[in-house]
């Protein structure tokens, strides 16, 4: 407990932001207790002595974090260099981070990050430095449940099946994303209320939570080296669905008689849980989905053998170069990497920021979303940095059934909150729906499920996998590459063939 | 000028062959039939591509035909070939080869028109030879869990020489041995995801020897 309430008090005395109150409030009840399989003794999971400095949150509609900011310092600046750049926030370096090339600093919480950010760029010493932006899930939400999978005829996927059915084990696809339904689970949460989004929601109460295992996508030996950077912790359960859907596209088990059906529904699936949802922010997650935990998500599932990442999260605003660095490192170590183009077309087409800079990086693509009609979807973002278009779904077009369906959580049984706080009652994370959403979200999944197709059969090199796709993409649009499809949709069987001597 | 005045090389070498087999009818002291297989080994011009898919540039061609004797010296053959060999298909990027597990096979079915010239001296058993001519192969790629379209197959206009020579063995055998060199142009590196594009390769022909057993006299 002392811990934690030193967290707490630490942040109350800094004053800070309007996620003040909240934050010292959340980080004294920062508490889950896992009741594993209802029999196994509940888990204090508290706050460890390897958490991250106090974090001091914006509201959750805010853009960053304040309190600390990401900076990467040139290899080779000597300790006394480092201290003199750094004075020049008043910052400090905070305990090296796993999976990390970059410094967390702290600051003065009522410093303005982006300009401590912007001093230190500017530093000789300083390859980069940038606030701490959130990073969110790319979805646009859809009511549920029709039960038609058209995405998958689309792309010619049972053709492609033909000749590589569903990959095998032996590749690893992580979902770096907001968890997965991944294993059965019971978790005391002690609740109280908490302000979101400028909502005040109840305290609960001590409440157990269940989870369980996605029916259509567990199974033996399916999931490997599950990482939590969220919870700090080793048990990445999912709290939003969002990573369950996507991974569900990726590799759904199929042929099994239940639900639907999955690209590469034989590889393993690594969750890496690197956004926080609501139900994160209302139990009191110790960290949220901001850069530098999506770039050390990155980095953990390269150093635990991952093959294909999977990025169905992004978020707009200033550069990410933190996440340019993880990826740029994640794909000179052998993993190809699908990113979301970005659902913004709609609202301004704002820059995508964690996909803009996929065109420098070969083995690393943005993808962009079509609807049923083959035509891009209205939200998918447009831009030089669009390199593939795969389904994502479009219910402008088409309705309800014209989005992706996959297995997630149902989601009457957690998403109370959007009933407002009178009504807000414990999620349920063992109850599960076949649900349509849509969303470049959605259709980056196609691609690396692809990915670890290609690498089943043989091209493991991340950029002759992202050459192979752009080169057998069926062209849509204007003739060649345009910024909207890319180089085209995915065509999954052409690039599984390859090429022969004379076609 | 009408494209119908040009002539390319092989075809002037065709023509320059026929002439001579027709020039000399003349003096034709006898007309005979002969029948021939042979087999050898063809090295295709488009190597890298052939490597790639087939594991080496190189194969056994089996063939056989009908020569005609229009004249002592003077000769016209008609010979058909197979060469076929499995492999798999690949994809190229940046030079290196990721072969894919998908097994292919490729099957190239000349036939092939020859005018040729014998250099026989009197009572010599060994009659040295050469010849050209024209010919059309036929290119058939196919590979597992293909739909027919994903399949290739076409006929290609090829121009050919040769020489060698022929030991008899008796009155109504022979053997020879024999070098030829064939153009096909233009028959590969048309679809743009095709090996054969990749490496800039577009001619199916080669060089061959090979080894022929002949009977008739």
């Amino acid at each position: 407990m002392s811990r934690t309430m030193v967290v707490g008090l630490a942040s109350w005395v800094l004053g800070v932001g309007c996620w003040g109150l909240g934050l010292a409030v959340a980080q004294d009840r920062s508490f889950r207790t896992v009741l594993s399989e209802f029999t196994a003794p509940g888990i204090d999971r508290g706050v460890h002595d390897n958490d991250a400095p106090p974090l001091v949150r914006t509201s959750r509609n805010g853009e960053y974090l304040r309190g600390s900011i990401i900076v990467k310092f040139r290899p080779g600046t000597s300790l006394g260099s480092r201290r003199a750049v750094l004075a020049l926030v008043d910052g400090a370096t905070t305990p090296a981070l796993s999976h990390a090339s970059f410094d967390i600093v702290a600051i003065e919480g009522d410093a303005d990050p982006e300009a401590a950010a912007a001093r230190l760029a500017s530093q000789a010493d300083v390859e980069y430095a940038q606030a701490r932006y959130r990073v969110r899930p790319a979805l646009v939400p859809n009511d549920p449940f029709y039960a038609s999978q058209w995405n998958f005829p689309a792309i010619d996927m049972e053709r492609a099946w033909d000749l590589n059915p569903g990959a095998s084990p032996a590749v690893v696809v992580a979902v770096i994303d907001t968890g997965l339904a991944y294993r059965n689970l019971m978790v005391r949460f002690t609740t109280t209320a908490t302000r979101i989004d400028d909502t005040l929601f109840p305290s609960l109460g001590t409440i157990d939570v269940p989870f369980a295992p996605a029916p259509d996508l567990a199974g033996p030996d399916r999931f490997v080296a599950p990482r939590d950077f969220i919870w700090d912790d080793d048990t990445p359960v999912d709290m939003s669905g969002h990573g369950t859907h996507v991974a569900g596209t990726i590799g759904q088990l199929t042929n099994n008689n239940v639900g639907v059906a999955g690209v590469a529904f034989n590889v393993r699936l690594m969750p890496v849980k690197v956004v926080d949802d609501f139900w994160d922010a209302y139990f009191g997650s110790p960290f949220v989905g901001t850069d530098d935990v999506v770039a050390r998500g990155i980095r953990y599932a390269v150093d635990n053998g991952a093959q294909v990442l999977n990025l169905s999260i992004g978020r707009t605003g200033p550069p990410a170069p933190v996440v340019r660095d993880a990826i740029a490192n994640a794909v000179s170590r052998g993993a190809f990497v699908a990113v979301v183009a970005g659902n913004e077309a709609h609202r301004g087409n704002e820059v995508e920021r964690l996909a803009e800079f996929a065109p420098q990086i070969n083995g690393m693509v943005a993808v962009g979303a079509i609807g049923r009609d083959r035509q891009r979807a209205f939200y998918s973002n447009t831009g030089s940095y669009v390199e593939l278009a795969a389904p994502g779904g479009d219910t402008s077009r088409g309705g309800i059934t014209a989005a992706i369906l996959q297995q997630t959580y149902d989601e009457d049984f957690m998403t109370s909150y959007l009933d407002g706080p009178a009504r807000l009652r414990a999620p349920r994370f063992d109850v599960f729906a076949y649900e349509f959403l849509q969303g470049t979200s959605m259709a980056a999944p196609h691609v690396s499920g692809f990915a670890a197709l290609l690498i089943q059969q043989g091209i493991t090199n991340p950029a002759a996998i992202e050459a192979i796709m752009k080169r057998f993409a069926t062209d849509l649009g204007p003739a060649g590459r345009d910024d909207e499809y890319g180089y085209g949709l995915i065509n999954p069987r052409a690039a599984l063939r390859g090429m022969g001597l004379a076609k | 000028m009408s494209r119908s005045l040009g002539a390319s090389g092989p075809q002037c070498v065709v023509f320059l062959w026929l002439s001579l087999a027709f020039g000399n009818v003349a003096e034709a002291q006898t007309l005979s039939v002969r029948g021939f297989a042979d087999v050898g080994a063809t090295a295709f011009t488009a190597s890298k591509s052939f490597g790639a898919v087939l594991g080496s540039r190189a194969g056994t061609v089996f063939g056989g035909g009908v020569e005609v004797r229009l004249s002592a010296p003077v000769f016209v053959s008609v010979r058909g070939s197979q060469f076929r060999k499995h492999g798999e298909r690949v994809f190229v990027f940046e030079g290196e080869t990721f072969p894919l597990g998908i097994r292919s096979t490729v099957a190239i079915t000349p036939l092939e028109l020859t005018g040729g010239y014998r250099f026989r001296a009197d009572r010599a058993r060994l009659t040295p030879f050469l010849g050209g001519g024209i010919g059309w192969h036929r290119y058939a790629e196919s590979s597992e869990g293909a739909d027919d379209d994903e399949n290739v197959s076409g006929m290609h206009r090829g121009y050919h020489v040769l020489t060698g020579a022929e030991f008899r063995l008796t009155g109504w055998l022979g053997v020879a041995a024999e070098a030829q060199w064939t153009t096909v142009p233009d028959a590969l590196g048309r679809n743009p995801n095709s090996v054969s594009a990749a490496f800039e390769e577009t001619d199916l022909g080669g060089t061959s020897v090979r080894v022929r057993l002949v009977i008739g006299r």
